[in-house]
């Protein structure tokens, strides 16, 4: 029997012949377009402080809001700070904080706060600023947002491989089952919903302590996350997630010595890219920009 | 009259699906029952948190899916604290039969096993365990020696309140035995499930659905790992049906011998016998494939038979 739709089995992986059908497949759209110089490069910012947090993990709130000073900085080529938040958010905006409440490892307050406060220096009033997850659909403030700021920390996810910026964004829709088919395969899609779409100014990857391998629905455990004291900024989720995700290739080669593949792969990534056309997540046209404590920087 | 009826029908029905509700969990014990209120100097904390198929999302948001892609009825969440220790959540699943509590917990399995319920296993402060038609979770936000103490003790109660004793799916029995890796056994319904522990495509090609009944298993063999998945079927039909998907979509070269040597030198074979669709993947040679899908078609046929 032929598939009338194209199939990407496992045996396209092991021909390697594909190598692009590989990458997607495998979240590997860093590797999909090698060779290829693109004619401009999206930009992402790491920031990583050693005194993020202390050895009890506890965050320090004026080295977070430094980091992210700097991040947006070096985004937007703007050494004021309120400048550079210009760049991205004006005072009229309506402005939501898309953040993360999973228990384990939510968005800082702390990352909340330090957002909330150069929005509010760039003039938007508090009133026009909302954080929230899980209500976004029924929050005011996200209904009627002319911007939004999405920040959540990295991880790996049980259902979609990894769970990052473009995933943060399954709150918008009312039958977030309906994006679980094939790992997740088509989050990005999310992204051109009309309640979001064109409004992300800026992602926030938390990488503080992330976790990069789990195993089973809960997924936490400490024996694989790790104080990295970073954070990714890039107005691009595509960029974002395919640069986290290149990191926790990065560590789980280091932490088990092999390259161990993720379950389920991380396809939405690259599918953003190839598919729903949301940003880059071939490397060769990313510009990372790493600022900052560069010890076991892995990337 | 007519306001009348429907009152009483409402109270009967409300009596009778509490009746249902309860004889689901354990004859006559609620799943709130099941969990103990004290463990250790640790208190159950305000009220317990019930989710059932459409609310699991808010639970545990995506992971939601894999208790959906099993016979998932009802989870109760209980917190406990004490002071000065970190708080331990108990999390108890009816997974609506013995065979589905057996697979997800077969699902996220990964290191040593343990002798709560029926099978347990504790690794990083989080406990996992089944029996009957339970599935139980119960893990404290940050692990102490009291900490692990009243988890595993916790898991342990729960498990002596859950009576009954579960039976594991049938298709266990088909499986060879000689190289099997016990702990790589994969009991479950559908393709997502399959992917997620052998990624094989980005489309449905064995048909699986939450009709059928599959089992992967790793083995060892002289070198490499190999392995077997054994789907059941609701009837020869189907299982014909699937088998000739698989066989056009992954391994097409092999329509006639049903068996192929792929660009890795590694193995692949499948073979459908009544009811039954059985797949050998990454075999380390040719006769060990064979021999192995024969294996197991000829434990089915005189498993079935008696």
């Amino acid at each position: 029997m032929r598939e009338s739709v194209k199939v990407i089995t496992r045996r396209d992986f092991i021909r390697g012949t594909a190598g692009a059908t590989l990458a997607l497949a495998m979240g590997l759209g860093a590797e999909g377009r090698k060779g290829v110089k693109p004619a401009r490069k999206t930009r992402v910012v790491l920031v990583r402080d050693a005194g993020a947090m202390d050895e009890q993990g506890r965050i320090n709130t004026r080295v977070i809001q430094r980091m992210m000073d700097q991040g947006v900085g070096a985004l937007v080529d703007r050494e004021d700070t309120v400048q550079a938040w210009r760049l991205l958010v004006k005072p009229t905006d309506v402005v939501g904080i898309k953040s993360n409440v999973w228990g384990p490892l939510p968005t800082p307050p702390e990352v909340e706060q330090a957002i909330k406060a150069r929005l509010m220096d760039v003039g938007v009033p508090e009133g026009n600023i909302g954080i929230d997850d899980r209500g976004v659909r029924g929050n005011r403030i996200f209904k009627d947002a002319t911007a939004l700021i999405n920040a959540r920390p990295l991880r790996t996810h049980h259902w979609s491989g990894v769970g990052g910026c473009i995933k943060n964004y399954i709150m918008f829709v009312p039958r977030a089952w309906a994006y679980h088919g094939d790992s997740c395969a088509d989050l990005g899609a999310i992204w051109n919903k009309p309640n979001v779409k064109g409004k992300t100014r800026l992602n926030v990857l938390i990488l503080l302590r992330p976790l990069f391998y789990g195993i089973g629905p809960h997924h936490f455990d400490m024996t694989y996350s790790w104080y990295y004291k970073g954070v990714l900024l890039g107005t691009d989720p595509v960029a974002v997630d395919a640069v986290g995700l290149h990191l926790f290739r990065a560590k789980r080669l280091i932490h088990f010595g092999e390259e161990k593949p993720f379950r389920p792969p991380p396809k939405h990534i690259a599918l953003a890219d190839t598919r729903h056309k949301l940003g880059i997540s071939n490397l060769e046209e990313i510009e990372l920009v790493k600022l900052g404590w560069d010890e076991d920087i892995l990337i | 009259m007519f306001s009348k009826r429907i009152l009483v029908f409402y109270i009967y029905s409300a009596v009778a699906w509490s009746v249902v509700a309860i004889s689901g969990c354990e004859k006559g014990i609620s799943m709130g029952e099941l969990v103990p209120r004290r463990m250790h100097g640790w208190k159950a904390e305000g009220k317990d948190e019930i989710y059932n198929r459409d609310s699991i999302f808010d639970y545990i948001n995506g992971a939601g899916e894999i208790y959906r892609a099993y016979g998932f009825r009802e989870l109760l969440v209980r917190l406990f604290v004490k002071a000065d220790q970190p708080d331990i959540v108990v999390e108890l699943f009816d997974m609506g039969s013995a065979g589905d509590a057996f697979g997800v917990f077969t699902h996220g399995r990964g290191g040593e096993g343990g002798d709560i319920g029926q099978g347990s296993e504790y690794r990083g402060s989080l406990l996992c365990f089944w029996k009957g038609n339970f599935f139980g979770c119960v893990f404290a936000e940050q692990e102490t020696e009291a900490a692990k103490e009243a988890v595993l003790d916790l898991g342990r109660a729960i498990a002596g309140a859950i009576k009954v004793i579960g039976e594991k799916p049938r298709l266990l029995d088909y499986l060879p035995k000689e190289g099997l890796m016990e702990r790589s056994v994969h009991y479950f319904h559908t393709y997502p499930s399959l992917n997620y522990h052998y990624y094989l495509a980005s489309e449905n090609i064995l048909n699986l659905d939450e009709s059928t009944e599959a089992v992967l298993a790793g083995y060892q063999p002289a070198e490499g790992k190999s392995y077997l998945l054994l789907v059941r079927y609701p009837d020869g039909k189907r299982a014909k049906g699937a088998f000739e998907r698989f066989i056009g979509a992954y391994i097409p070269e092999a329509a006639h011998t049903g068996i192929t040597q792929l660009e890795n030198g590694k193995w692949t074979g499948a073979k459908v016998y009544q009811e039954f669709v059985i797949v050998a993947f990454d075999a380390p040679t040719r006769n060990y494939a064979e021999a192995w899908l024969e294996a197991v078609r000829e434990k089915i046929a005189t498993q079935v038979e008696e």
